[in-house]
């Protein structure tokens, strides 16, 4: 079995134009439009067409959204594999995706969203900073150690940041965060 | 006098302490949030109209207003202090102001870029005051076939006239179309693509696309792409111009504020055009050493031309928005998606059914407008430290507020998981180039289009001839033609030339 092996690959490899995308994940994107647009057009399979008056029913504007995303799809592979996107811009940044900031801020985000309720709007955010900004950090090339000065540095700062962030919303706004405990202030 | 009488309204109603206060924190978020990078005021509104559930309606518009507008100043800040490029609005401010900051001109740079914000923006609003109330009168007598065109048009220059390509300028718009499908039906109540999920029925917030689209795909992509931002700050200097820079810029505003404003009028949106044309149309009018300085030490005029075209078209983009119900920015967007939240849809309407909110937003554009030419001038200093914060941790605190927007809309942590759905979307769109407004214009404008289409098909008792049997709907189904196609045969006849012209050097050598 041969082994992927995705950097040597010539197609897979950015283009020399900076950081703008190989054909080949062009024509992935394109694809994937293709994919979404057959998804919608089954999901308007399942919507009535009983047009009323009107002579168009609610499953009109699904029914050219999944048409024409289909041709924009269907255009984009052509482009891809024509040369490449036309007049695409360079996106900026490296070539290459770093995976493990990502990694950290993802952890961050979506943790975040699965214990927002149990832990309360600002031990969730806090949380959510923590860890995202240790991913940003290694990001902008800073050192990956997680010192514990660094780290208190950071749990200060997430709760300075959402506490008077909950309080304002809570308090002042009266908009409805989760809290640990019932009191509106934690 | 009618309009005199209630624009007076207007700031007897914007006046009161607590209208005021509103304002000004609006001008400082705004400020603030131009000047931040990772940021802008799409988002900044996006995230706080949760605040429309409890905050009054004139209020939370004035506040809001001031985030538009004090973002436009704050950005040029920015663009002018630090040599990376920031939005397209400030990227032709950037070009000059950069080069007047390198050359220890920064101080008459900003000066210039806040002052002629000021003119730009008050001469843009008594443009508002005075001709939104008659293309209010106007657009009463339009009927849907009308309305479905200008909305159209609004769709068309949105996707495929701004930006790079066409072709995915319409895909973006086309997503924004399918999200907007969404959920119930307004006409009929059939449930469309809810898969089943109760939190789908209500469609998918324009908080949470807005906020994942801009700030937390901004995030992401710092995290995925960005790697280490070799950034450097130009020093500030004393914020000051002599009587020569005020004989340079006056004429240079005017002429920004000139072009800037019929572009905001139309229903076509961007910054892009008006700032470029001021730009090319200040270098062209130098002469002797004041043209020598574009390009080298930074001239004036490429400050206080773009700068003032940039206010002019933002603050004249309100006119189509607030009496014709056309976004067509990403922040009008939202702002949009805020009267929708309190029940209502500008339009011609508006100016009988809301009077007074619109005037008093009106008023409140005249004293928004100065609170930021004092919050801009003498207190740059104090905006310009926002530019320390590092970016890892503003990053990760842009998160904390992105997680207010999208879960204080609708307090459910589906939204949560979904936000960053979206955020990778739109991490995947920066990376291949695709335009992100068009997504946003498209979600939000796109139900209403369709409740005019459908409108219209019924009018016409079920034929699409409709739109081409009245005379004002026809002339916007030619000018839509004509958008599509002129930009195109014009960059083809201009490319032929070229070569030909490229090919009879060659000829000659």
């Amino acid at each position: 079995m041969t082994e992927l092996a995705p950097s040597s690959d010539p197609n897979l490899t950015p283009a020399d134009g900076g950081s703008v995308p190989s054909p080949f994940w062009q024509a992935a994107v394109g694809a994937a439009v293709i994919l979404v647009a057959a998804g919608m057009a089954f999901g308007a399979l399942q919507i009535p067409g009983d047009a009323g008056y009107g002579g168009v029913g609610p499953n009109f504007l699904p029914w050219v959204c999944a048409a024409v995303l289909g041709l924009c799809g269907v255009l984009l592979v052509r482009e891809a594999l024509t040369g490449g996107y036309r007049q695409a811009a360079d996106p900026g940044g490296a070539p290459r995706a770093a995976l493990v900031p990502f990694a950290w801020v993802t952890a961050g985000l979506m943790l975040n969203a699965a214990l927002i309720v149990e832990l309360g709007f600002i031990i969730g955010c806090t949380l959510c900073y923590l860890l995202a900004v240790q991913g940003l950090r290694r990001a902008n090339g800073q050192t990956g150690r997680l010192a514990p000065r660094a780290l208190a540095v950071d749990l200060f700062t997430g709760l300075a940041i959402s506490a008077p962030v909950f309080w304002l919303f809570t308090q002042f706004l009266a908009i409805n965060l989760p809290g640990l405990t019932t009191t509106g202030w934690l | 006098m009618e309009i005199f009488d209630a624009l007076m309204a207007g700031f007897a109603t914007a006046i009161t302490p607590a209208n005021l206060l509103w304002a000004l924190v609006g001008c400082a978020l705004g400020t603030a949030v131009g000047v931040l990078p990772g940021i802008g005021p799409a988002v900044a509104v996006a995230m706080l109209l949760p605040i429309t559930a409890k905050v009054d309606m004139t209020a939370s518009m004035i506040f809001f207003a001031g985030i538009y507008y004090g973002a436009m100043y704050g950005g040029s800040t920015t663009s002018i202090l630090l040599n990376t490029p920031g939005e397209t609005a400030s990227m032709v401010t950037a070009m000059e102001g950069n080069k007047m900051a390198k050359s220890g001109r920064a101080g008459a740079a900003l000066a210039t870029a806040a002052i002629g914000s000021f003119v730009a923006g008050t001469v843009a609003t008594v443009v508002v005051t005075l001709f939104a109330p008659t293309v209010a009168d106007f657009a009463v007598k339009l009927g849907p076939p009308e309305y479905f065109m200008l909305m159209v048009l609004a769709f068309t220059t949105v996707s495929a006239v701004l930006g790079q390509s066409s072709l995915r300028g319409m895909t973006a718009l086309f997503a924004g179309l399918a999200l907007g499908c969404v959920g119930m039906d307004q006409i009929s109540g059939a449930a469309r693509y809810t898969g089943g999920k109760m939190e789908l029925l209500d469609g998918i917030d324009i908080v949470l696309v807005a906020v994942g689209l801009f700030a937390v795909a901004e995030v992401l992509y710092a995290a995925l792409y960005e790697g280490r931002v070799d950034e450097s700050q130009n020093r500030l200097t004393r914020v000051h111009m002599t009587a020569r820079d005020w004989k340079r810029s006056v004429p240079a505003w005017l002429r920004g504020t000139l072009i800037g404003t019929p572009f905001g009028c139309i229903p076509a949106g961007g910054t892009e055009i008006p700032t470029f044309l001021s730009y090319a149309t200040e270098k062209k009018l130098a002469k002797g050493e004041d043209k020598a300085e574009f390009g080298t030490k930074g001239a004036i005029e490429g400050v206080a031309g773009p700068e003032a075209a940039n206010n002019a078209t933002v603050t004249a983009a309100l006119i189509p928005l607030l009496t014709l119900g056309i976004p067509t920015s990403n922040t009008t967007a939202v702002l949009l998606g805020a009267f929708q939240n309190y029940g209502i849809n500008p339009g011609p309407q508006l100016f009988t059914s809301s009077g007074a909110l619109v005037w008093a937003l009106i008023a409140s554009l005249y004293i928004g407008n100065l609170m930021l030419l004092v919050l801009n001038l003498p207190m740059v200093g104090l905006w310009v430290k926002l530019l320390k914060i590092p970016r890892p941790q503003l990053y990760a605190g842009i998160l904390i507020f992105a997680t207010v927007g999208a879960y204080g809309m609708r307090q459910s942590t589906f939204d949560l998981f979904l936000l960053f759905g979206i955020g990778l979307l739109g991490v995947l769109m920066r990376r291949f180039d695709f335009p992100t407004a068009p997504v946003v214009v498209g979600m939000i404008l796109g139900p209403l289009a369709e409740a005019q289409m459908r409108n219209a098909v019924s009018i016409g008792e079920g034929s699409w001839w409709i739109f081409l049997q009245r005379p004002m709907s026809l002339t916007l189904v030619v000018i839509v033609l004509a958008v599509l196609i002129l930009p195109r045969s014009l960059r083809h006849w201009a490319e032929r030339n070229l070569a030909r012209a490229h090919q009879s050097v060659d000829d000659v050598s």
